[in-house]
């Protein structure tokens, strides 16, 4: 098995597993009761917790857990639409994931355009920055294209609008969310730098377990429960708190800190070995990329053939995101970058990562390129 | 000599997979084709099309076939859901697979594969169509008279609907309404075959669905029943529950349109013997209700049928003793047929009208009729 689609699911890192296993028949205990045993298992959740901030620059306190990126989204807008303001306004990004799009949408939002390189129009988000804006929402790396957006200069102008406002006594806040999901094992994530009052993680994309998510919110952001019950989280996110999951995505993150520049170095030689020995492509995300992404077009193929066709051969890739692509609707994000139908059609992802090694990378070339041949001889072009 | 085109319609489903890998192995042209006919979701229920058409495609890839991917869901929705609504609304039980097959893929699908340049469609249904036929008794002429006349133009060759090789799995319940010309350029490759065969052969040649759960019936109404779908569109109303006998009343349903004669459960009655929906009276919402298995309403000796669609050979059930199903995969039940009623020999029990009664001559299918009130 070759596996190129480390952007949907990662499988947990042998040390995370090591990290968490205590915890599902040993400490089992529910941190909220009165006991010794149960008390320690609490500190190792804030401990754990308080590595994960850690990871981003945060504090345990600034940190809520959730069950995944999507909740993590979902709860992040939560925070508009209080009640000084009935008009709020919330811009994001076209090329957003579902769980920041669907939201957005159904809360009135307004979609920002992204340059044909997927970098976010400034001149356009300036444009739509009305008094009525309370928040922005941009992910820190596509999903799709692995396009880094450039966040600390989307806060700048945030911060000069807000500073405007201030003196033109407008009280709307002016929030900035951002999904950082693909990005905690390869880029230096610090909230502080990146200026966001929202930060959404998650577990399952960095080698740690599925379903574990965490929001960073800063201090001042009030944010309103999805669920309700015992009040864990600060009264945020009610529900007894899963310890293992959190034990394993403190391990994800600190694995993903130490090994930061060296992924950084090893998914940069592999792309570019991938990008010499693939034939008859066109390579979609040129620039501002994650270095393990590689989206190519193979213009008048059908890329979902070669999907299928890979699978037999051993080899694991992707079309548009998983979820997209599995409801058979046409990338999103593809088409907002200005692809044609038949290169939103033809174009695959690859995303490369730790279950991989250079002589995979040779020859899942091979066997891509052979995949292409058929489809080319069958379409006879 | 170029090879003959065939279009097949692939559901991602075993039969219609290893329909379209026959086809190619014997030499055929081969198109799959997914019909999208319904992909809405509904709260609670999620509509499979999108793992259907993979499965598809899967498959189709892996032979090496084109696909395509024909949206028939406006016309799915105008020719079979609203007429199911409709029916259920009069307090009939329709059947959507009849319909489908006679407005949809044995319509739209065949006149769009022949535009497209297609010699025959396939399909992987249990059935068969044998030209000629066997044991015609009586002209066409007749056939086209009893349907009304019909073209004048005479059918290129006379095309049998044949019941399956595999009796338990036989599909020609569902088809005996597709037009003669559609089946005169249908191709069922596995109309021969046994179901195991069928699974067998897939396994064999690796097709992965070849163990792939069957869908049943009308996908959309899939795991959650027609009862929770029609609450979709149909607003329920009270009413009462009454033992036929007495008058008396029992309970509270939540619409009679939602219940079907002879059915026994969430009837939310408690204790003793089980009671069975015999009669509805749609006009006052009321739903009749017996402990009585032998009560008259559950038993007819006789039918009578609307509707009617008679195949080429149709001619011959005239006076004479044929076979009906009154249901899919139900025992052939011995029956004359005098044009409108059909007379049984013993007493039957009645079926929800709606439902379709299908006639045989021992395989050929002879067409049928919707059971009227």
């Amino acid at each position: 098995m070759i596996y190129l689609d480390h952007a949907a699911a990662t499988p947990v890192a042998e040390k995370v597993l090591r990290a968490m296993e205590p915890y599902f028949a040993r400490d089992f205990f529910n941190p909220s009761a009165a006991y010794l045993p149960a008390k320690k298992v609490a500190a190792d959740y804030i401990e754990a917790k308080g590595v994960i901030a850690h990871a981003i620059g945060a504090k345990a306190a600034d940190l809520v857990i959730t069950a995944g990126a999507t909740e993590a989204n979902n709860l992040a807008f939560t925070a508009v639409g209080g009640k000084a303001s009935k008009r709020a306004l919330i811009l994001y990004l076209e090329t957003e994931h579902d769980s920041v799009r669907r939201v957005a949408e159904a809360c009135g939002g307004l979609a920002i355009r992204v340059l044909p390189s997927g970098v976010i129009d400034l001149a356009d988000l300036r444009a739509k920055l009305t008094d009525e804006v309370e928040m922005i929402s941009v992910s820190l790396v596509n999903n799709e294209l692995g396009v880094i957006q450039p966040l600390a200069e989307i806060a700048g102008i945030i911060r000069e609008v807000k500073l405007d406002r201030l003196k033109r006594g407008v009280k709307t806040q002016l929030l900035l969310h951002s999904d950082a999901s693909q990005a905690l094992n390869l880029l230096d994530i610090n909230v502080a730098r990146l200026g966001v009052d929202l930060l959404t993680l998650n577990a399952a994309k960095v080698y740690g377990p599925k379903g574990v998510g965490a929001l960073y919110v800063a201090h001042g952001v009030r944010l309103s429960p999805l669920t309700v019950g015992g009040g864990q989280e600060k009264g945020l996110r009610s529900g007894t708190e899963n310890v293992p999951g959190v034990i394993g995505f403190a391990e994800a993150a600190k694995l993903a800190k130490e090994h930061l520049s060296g992924n950084r170095k090893k998914y940069t030689a592999w792309r570019e070995i991938l990008l010499k020995n693939l034939q008859g492509y066109e390579l979609i995300n040129k620039k501002h990329t994650l270095d393990n992404f590689i989206v190519v077009c193979y213009n008048g193929i059908d890329a979902e053939r070669l999907v299928f066709l890979l699978e037999e051969r051993g080899v694991y890739v992707a079309t548009g995101a998983a979820c997209a692509a599995s409801k058979g609707v046409r990338s999103h994000v593809l088409a907002a970058i200005g692809l044609s139908e038949t290169q939103i059609a033809g174009s695959l992802r690859l995303t490369l990562g730790e279950t991989n090694n250079e002589e995979q990378i040779l020859e899942a070339a091979k066997i891509i390129n052979e995949a292409v041949e058929i489809e080319r001889k069958r379409l006879e072009i | 000599m170029s090879k003959p085109i065939v279009y097949v319609g692939m559901s991602g489903g075993v039969d219609s997979s290893v329909s379209a890998l026959l086809l190619k192995e014997q030499g055929y042209k081969v198109v799959g084709v997914y019909m999208k006919n319904w992909s809405q979701d509904l709260p609670g229920m999620k509509c499979p099309w999108a793992e259907d058409l993979a499965d598809a495609k899967r498959v189709a890839v892996k032979l090496g076939i084109d696909f395509l991917v024909w949206d028939f869901e406006k016309e799915y929705r105008e020719k079979v859901v609203e007429y199911m609504l409709r029916e259920f609304q009069a307090g009939n039980t329709p059947n959507p697979d009849i319909m489908c097959n006679q407005e949809i893929k044995f319509k739209l699908f065949y006149k769009r594969a022949m535009e497209a340049g297609a010699d025959f469609i396939a399909t992987g249904h249990y059935a068969r169509a044998i030209l000629g036929g066997s044991c015609r008794l009586f002209s066409s002429s007749i056939s086209q008279e009893l349907n009304g006349g019909g073209s004048p133009e005479p059918s290129p060759a006379y095309i049998d609907l044949l019941r399956a090789a595999d009796e338990n799995k036989d599909q020609t319940y569902f088809l005996y309404r597709i037009s003669e010309e559609a089946l005169a350029h249908t191709i069922f490759p596995i109309g021969d075959m046994k179901k195991p065969e069928v699974k067998k052969l897939a396994e064999e040649r690796g097709l992965h669905n070849a163990y792939k759960k069957e869908s049943m019936g009308v996908c959309f109404v899939g795991e959650v029943g027609m009862k929770d779908f029609l609450k979709e569109y149909i607003d329920t109303q009270s009413g009462e529950i009454r033992e036929i006998e007495s008058e008396r009343v029992l309970g509270y349903h939540e619409g009679a349109v939602f219940y079907t004669i002879g059915q026994r459960h969430g009837l939310y009655i408690s204790g003793g013997l089980p009671y069975y929906v015999v009669k509805k009276d749609i006009g006052r919402n009321i739903v009749y209700v017996s402990k009585n298995l032998n009560h008259e309403a559950i038993w007819t000796k006789e039918l009578k049928l609307k509707d009617i669609f008679f195949r080429a050979n149709s001619a011959e059930l005239r006076g004479r003793q044929i076979s009906v199903r009154l249901r899919h995969r139900a025992p052939l039940i011995l029956a004359t047929f005098d044009g409108e009623k059909l007379y049984f020999e013993s007493e039957i029990k009645r079926p929800a009208s709606g439902q379709s009664a299908v006639l045989y001559n021992d395989e050929i299918c002879l067409g049928g009729g919707i059971i009227a009130d």
